[in-house]
Parts: structure tokens; C-alpha cells; sequence
């Protein structure tokens, strides 16, 4: 008997959910999962998509009031100014990346020339390109003149130390406290306010204006004067800090981690931890409200371990054979997404032990007919794409040889061997644990507040939290 | 009565008003969409349970798990039985027992971190008072507490709060009394414990759950832009409607 077979769209008062569409073939749902292996799977990496300045746009820069050196990188004011508006002002080429949480970049005054008229900001599109930065709306400006604060209009307010010759001046935006901020020699000289600025595209901006002023500028592809790793970590830390405090229910996590493992069969960790938690001091008692909840899942736990080892080990036809004792429904439609997982896996396993042959003759009668189906193409694909390679595991399809492909295979068996439970309430349950349903929510909800602060500052990157060593960051 | 002109546009600047300041409206159905577009990859989520059961000191439980899943600690699990000995140690009161497990570990722990061994060395007085061992309290007090109060004001300032448990008869109910609570040595332990994992190089909290913190705060944040689908429930991850 196939409870999965119920159909949960109508219970749903007529919303649907994304599960209802599988058509009860959950199985498709890891063949989904298993295209992020794939070399043909988008990256989530979309921060470094996002192209950042690397020199001086010449294009649209103040005409006969500056001249460019040849690398981009540098200017010069050659002529003697006259008044406001003779401002030899430039952008970087292209605008501030906003999909992070600090952008940055510095200016080495070279020589101040007559009046050291020098500035360092940030600008947006369309910018006057004869005034300086600071001085009209949408812009910001620290002058070294003066050390004064320019941020949309003539006068400025007191800010910092003025610069000259020899100073390293930084210029940087704080997506999080939507503000900006510089630096002078290394050192913070302080922040301020962009909320207004921010909402425009802003471009990196320098701007000369005093005969022979000279000015080079780095925009990361030397070592900056100031440690901006420090001071980035700082700034997470702040916000870390904020959250922190924030109180959580007792022993939520040794919950999730209990329905994790009960969720994906992990039965020996799973009497190993109840165990050490009872010896704990204090001991851990998980409230267990929804008693009903953990039958569903302790449903099955010993064959679903059992899987689990066999497939993990590679064991695929015995792990064939005790679905076919145990569960012969879910191997019983040849065509399904989970048949054609553990055929892939068997011809994978084949082509690991260097049984190609046979691999072959597996393949020409278990996985050709999958060639046409549109979900399934992929994967046979780069199944036997696996057979042109000497050393499959170097090229291109070599993730098919990883523990990570047969661990997939375990999770879709685990989850189509929940469903089968009577008292599975939505396949939802089957397919993700607790765990996995609040690290999606974090995830969506850090993306929609990002979309909503005009797609500034960080997302949450799971796999960057548990590789960078630390810092949370949101 | 009024004009219909003066009602409409009345009713116009309300409408005008509720679309200022409503908030956007993410339905389920987008939501759910949005949830199921997110990446998650298996082996990290087994990283962070690994994360957990290691930071947490649980040895045989992080073993089962390696074996079962594949999962590689992010620490050599043989640290973590001594660092959970020298936890039970003060965890059961034994203060001279955990010091000389820590020194065992690294004696440079407790060099480079005085207020733990000032906490480790006032939990062995309040255990001398727990005891009744009055005149070896009150010399342990002096010759080797009051030194390092001395030399700090916060010190010596717990250190007359420990002594004051000796002038009272009925020390369940005097105003330091929490000193001999379980408490205290949990505490004491928790303090010790991150000790070692700091000098380990190893962070001192698991991650998972700073992550709930965060997925509170992100929901609290997100609450003033927009209406969706919220989680309330964390244990079990239900999905709530949006309140529209």
C-alpha cells in the first residue's frame, strides 16, 4: 500500500505546494538535487558575478581638466584652476558592488601640488563631472584641503585630518550601518551617514583641482595601507554581537540535531546521543509535544540504517535485493526516479572498480531507456560519459564518483521508504528535516530583506559559514 | 452631508496611505517557491551536527557519526575526551583534579587566562565551605585567594562574597547562596571548557545554535519590510501563513 499516493493538493485548500507537483514521484526531487553536483549546475556564488572596479573610467571623466596616465590608474590637474567648476574629476569604470558588506579602495597623493585640493568619495551616475565630489546632491567627498565632510552640497562639515603629499587616503562603503566611512594611513579617520547616497548607484570617485596635483589610485590590486580584513571582521562582529543576545528555547538545538538523525536513519549516532545526553549534566530533556511526530520517524529507523550502509558501501544489488524484501512498491515501477537512481549508482560502482564491460552491458540494459526522458538525460549522460575518461575521477562527470553521489542515493531510498509510513502527514516530511526547513527559511528570509534594502549587503551563504572558520554574517 | 467629491478623495488619500506604509505580501505559494530554490547541500548540514556533537564534548556520539555518514570532525576527537574530563571534573566539584587535568592539556591555559583560574580556585574554597571544612577554607582563602584579590579589584570582590558564605547558619537562604547552587560549577565548567577550545584553535561555541539566533533575528528584520510565511515553531519548522 502506497500512502504516498494520497493526494495532499486537495487537503491543501487549494494552495499548492511545490511537493504536490513531484506527482507523488518523490524520488524526482533528489534527481534535482543531484544536478548540484553536476558541472552543469549554476553556482550560488552570485557575489562574484558582480563585477568590481578595477581602473579609471577615461570615457566620461572631466575632459581637459585632468590628464590620465596610460594605466588608468593615476591622474594629474595640468593647468591652474579658476574657480568651482574646473574640477578635474574621475570615476572607476565601473559602479560599487553592493552584494557584500564593505566595498573599498585608496588614493596615494603623489604631490599636492599648489593648493592640495584633493578628494577622495564616491559619486553617482551622471555626476557633474566639474564639481567636486561632495559638492552636489547624491555624492560624498573627504577633502584633503580642508579634512572636511562634503555630502550633497557647497559646504561641508569637520571631519577628519587633512592630506597631503605622502598620505594613503581610503574611501569605503558599510552596506550593514549604510554608511561610509575612510581611512587616512592605515587608520579610521570616521564614519558617516549614506542612507541618502546609497539609494543611487554609486562610482568610486577622485578628483584633483590645483595645478600639478598628482594622484594614484589602488583599487585592491595592491595592499591596501588600511587592514580592511580587520576592520571587516569587526564589523560582523558587531552584528554578532547583536544577535547574541537574542534568547532561544532550551535545548532547540540538541532537538534539531536528535530529528536530524532520526530523520536520515542514523541509528547508531542517534542511540549514541540519547545516551550522552541523558549523562550530561544537567541531563537534556527534548519536550516532545508532538509524540505522534517522532513515530513517523522512528518509523522504519533500523532498515533505513541498514540502507543506508549498504548503499553507502556501494552495495547496490544488495541493497536492491532488501527493497525488493522489504519495500517492493518502491521498486516496483522500474521507470521511477529512485530505479534509476540506484541503476546509475550500480553503473557507477561498476566503472569505480574498473569493470567497464560490464558496465557497459549493465548500462545497454538498465539505463538506455531513460535516454529520452527529459528529467532524467542528464544523469545517464554523465553516467557514461564516465567510460571515455582513463582517469574518470580528474574529469568533468568525476563527481559521480564521490561519496556524495552514493550518500544522495541513501536519501532518496531514506525518503521513499518514510513515505511509505500510514501516518506521514505531508511528503514534505519525507523529504527535508527540521534542521533543513529552518537553515532554507534563514536563507530565504536573509535574500528577501537583501531585495528589500535595494539588493545591498550580504546574503547567507550555509557553506560559507562553515568554511570561513567563524564569523556568521548576514 | 457631505459633497461625493470630499468622500472619494478622501478615501483616495487612505487608499494612498495603506500602500505608503503596507507592506509588501509575499503569499505562500511564492514563498514556498523562494524555500525550495534555496541550495542546501547535505554534506554541510552533516558538518554543522558535526560541528555540534564536537563543540558539545559528545566523543562516541561525533565516532557513530563519522562511521555512519562520512563525516569528518573538524577536530581530532582524542582533545575532546581530555577537555570533557577535566568538564566532569568541575562539573562533580573535583577543582584540583580538573587544574591538574588542564595543566596536563597545556599549562599555558591557565597562565594566559587568570580570572578562569581565579574561578577554578574560588570554586575550591566554596567546596571547602560546602564541606564544612571551615579553618582549611579560611586558609586556603588567605594564603592563596587573597594574594590575587589584591591585584584586582573584581577578584576581591568575589572573594568576599565566597568568604561571607562562612557567616552564616543557614546558607540556603543568605543573599550568596546561589554560590553553592549547581550553577556556579556549570559555570565554572562552561568557562573552562571554552578555555581549552580557544587554545586548541578551535571556536569555542557550535555552530548551529548561533544560526537560530540569526534565522530569529532575520525574520524580526524582515517583519518590518514584509508579510510572509513565518516560522514561530523551531522545533518543528512548521510554516505559518502571512498575516494579511
Amino acid at each position: 500500500m502506497n500512502s504516498s499516493n494520497s493526494n495532499n493538493g486537495e487537503s491543501n485548500n487549494g494552495k499548492s505546494s511545490s511537493f504536490d507537483s513531484l506527482n507523488q514521484d518523490l524520488g524526482l526531487y533528489f534527481l534535482e538535487l543531484a544536478r548540484l553536483g553536476s558541472s552543469k549546475a549554476p553556482t550560488d556564488m552570485e557575489e562574484d558575478e558582480e563585477e568590481a572596479p578595477k581602473e579609471l573610467n577615461t570615457i566620461n571623466s572631466s575632459g581637459g581638466f585632468l590628464v590620465v596616465a596610460p594605466d588608468k590608474l593615476s591622474v594629474k590637474y595640468p593647468t591652474i584652476n579658476l574657480h568651482g567648476h574646473d574640477v578635474g574629476v574621475i570615476q572607476a569604470d565601473k559602479p560599487v558592488p553592493v552584494k557584500r558588506l564593505l566595498y573599498y579602495f585608496e588614493i596615494y597623493v603623489k604631490n599636492a601640488g599648489a593648493k592640495g585640493q584633493i578628494a577622495i568619495g564616491f559619486t553617482n551616475e551622471g555626476f557633474k563631472m566639474r564639481r567636486q565630489p561632495g559638492w552636489e546632491v547624491n555624492s560624498c567627498g573627504y577633502h584633503g584641503d580642508d579634512g572636511f565632510l562634503y555630502h550633497g552640497q557647497g559646504k561641508g562639515d569637520a571631519f577628519g585630518p587633512t592630506y597631503t603629499a605622502g598620505d594613503t587616503v581610503g574611501g569605503g562603503i558599510n552596506y550593514a550601518s549604510q554608511e561610509f566611512f575612510f581611512t587616512k594611513n592605515g587608520a579610521l579617520v570616521g564614519t558617516v551617514s549614506g542612507e541618502k547616497e546609497m539609494k543611487s548607484r554609486l562610482f568610486p570617485t577622485i578628483a584633483v583641482h590645483s595645478q600639478n596635483e598628482e594622484v594614484h589610485v589602488n583599487f585592491g590590486q595592491k595592499k591596501f595601507a588600511f587592514d580592511l580584513k580587520e576592520y571587516e571582521a569587526q564589523e560582523r562582529l558587531k552584528q554578532q554581537m547583536t544577535i547574541e543576545k537574542i534568547a532561544l528555547p532550551p535545548n532547540i538545538s540538541y532537538g534539531l540535531v536528535r530529528s536530524y538523525l532520526l530523520h536520515y536513519g542514523y541509528e547508531d549516532t542517534l542511540k549514541s546521543f540519547d545516551l550522552a545526553s541523558k549523562s550530561t549534566i544537567p541531563p537534556i530533556y527534548i519536550a516532545q509535544e508532538n509524540g505522534f511526530d517522532e513515530q513517523d520517524i522512528v518509523y522504519a529507523l533500523n532498515q533505513r540504517k541498514i540502507l543506508r550502509q549498504l548503499i553507502r558501501n556501494g552495495k547496490i544489488d544488495a541493497a536492491i535485493s532488501k527493497l525488493r524484501d522489504w519495500y517492493p512498491q518502491l521498486v516496483q515501477d522500474d521507470k521511477s526516479a529512485t530505479c534509476f537512481l540506484l541503476h546509475c549508482q550500480k553503473f557507477i560502482e561498476l566503472v569505480r572498480v574498473g569493470a567497464l564491460e560490464e558496465a557497459v552491458k549493465y548500462g545497454r540494459i538498465e539505463l538506455a531507456k531513460f535516454f529520452e526522458l527529459t528529467n532524467f538525460e542528464y544523469l545517464v549522460q554523465d553516467c557514461v560519459a564516465l567510460l571515455a575518461y582513463v582517469r574518470p575521477q580528474e574529469s568533468s562527470v568525476g563527481y559521480l564518483l564521490e561519496e556524495s553521489q552514493r550518500d544522495l542515493v541513501a536519501d532518496t531510498v531514506n525518503a521513499m521508504i518514510l513515505s511509505t509510513n500510514p501516518n506521514m502527514k505531508d511528503m514534505q516530511g519525507c523529504l527535508q528535516s527540521y534542521l533543513e526547513r529552518l537553515l532554507r527559511q534563514l536563507t530565504a528570509c536573509c535574500l528577501e530583506r537583501r531585495s528589500a534594502n535595494g539588493d545591498q549587503g550580504e546574503a547567507f551563504h550555509l557553506h560559507r559559514v562553515l568554511n570561513s572558520g567563524g564569523n556568521l554574517k548576514c | 452631508m457631505m459633497p461625493l467629491f470630499w468622500i472619494v478623495s478622501r478615501q483616495l488619500a487612505e487608499i494612498a496611505e495603506q500602500m505608503a506604509t503596507s507592506k509588501k505580501v509575499i503569499t505562500r505559494e511564492e514563498w514556498e517557491k523562494r524555500l525550495n530554490d534555496v541550495k542546501i547541500r547535505k554534506e554541510d548540514m552533516n558538518k554543522l551536527v558535526m560541528n555540534f556533537l564536537v563543540t558539545e564534548g559528545y566523543v562516541e556520539v561525533a565516532e557513530k557519526f563519522r562511521m555512519e555518514s562520512g563525516t569528518q570532525p573538524d577536530i581530532d576527537l582524542a582533545t575532546i575526551t581530555d577537555r570533557m574530563a577535566v568538564k566532569k571534573a568541575v562539573q562533580c566539584g573535583n577543582v584540583e583534579d580538573a587544574i591538574e587535568k588542564v595543566n596536563d592539556l597545556n599549562p599555558e591555559i591557565l597562565d594566559t587566562n587568570p580570572q578562569i583560574f581565579f574561578h577554578l580556585q574560588q570554586q575550591r574554597l566554596i567546596e571547602l565551605i560546602r564541606n564544612g571544612k571551615v579553618e582549611e577554607a579560611l586558609e586556603f582563602a588567605q594564603e592563596e585567594l587573597a594574594p590575587r584579590g589584591e591585584e584586582n579589584q573584581s577578584f576581591l570582590e568575589e572573594l568576599e562574597r565566597t568568604v561571607s558564605l562562612l557567616a552564616f547558619e543557614d546558607v540556603s537562604n543568605c543573599p550568596v547562596g546561589e554560590l553553592l547552587d549547581m550553577s556556579q560549577r556549570l559555570k565554572t565548567a562552561s568557562e573552562v571548557n571554552a578555555a581549552i577550545l580557544t587554545s586548541q584553535s578551535h571556536e569555542k561555541d557550535p555552530k548551529l545554535p548561533s544560526l537560530l539566533k540569526m534565522l530569529i533575528w532575520a525574520q524580526n528584520q524582515l517583519d518590518e519590510k514584509a508579510a510572509y510565511p513565518r516560522i514561530n515553531d523551531l522545533l518543528n519548522a512548521t510554516l505559518e501563513d502571512p498575516a494579511v
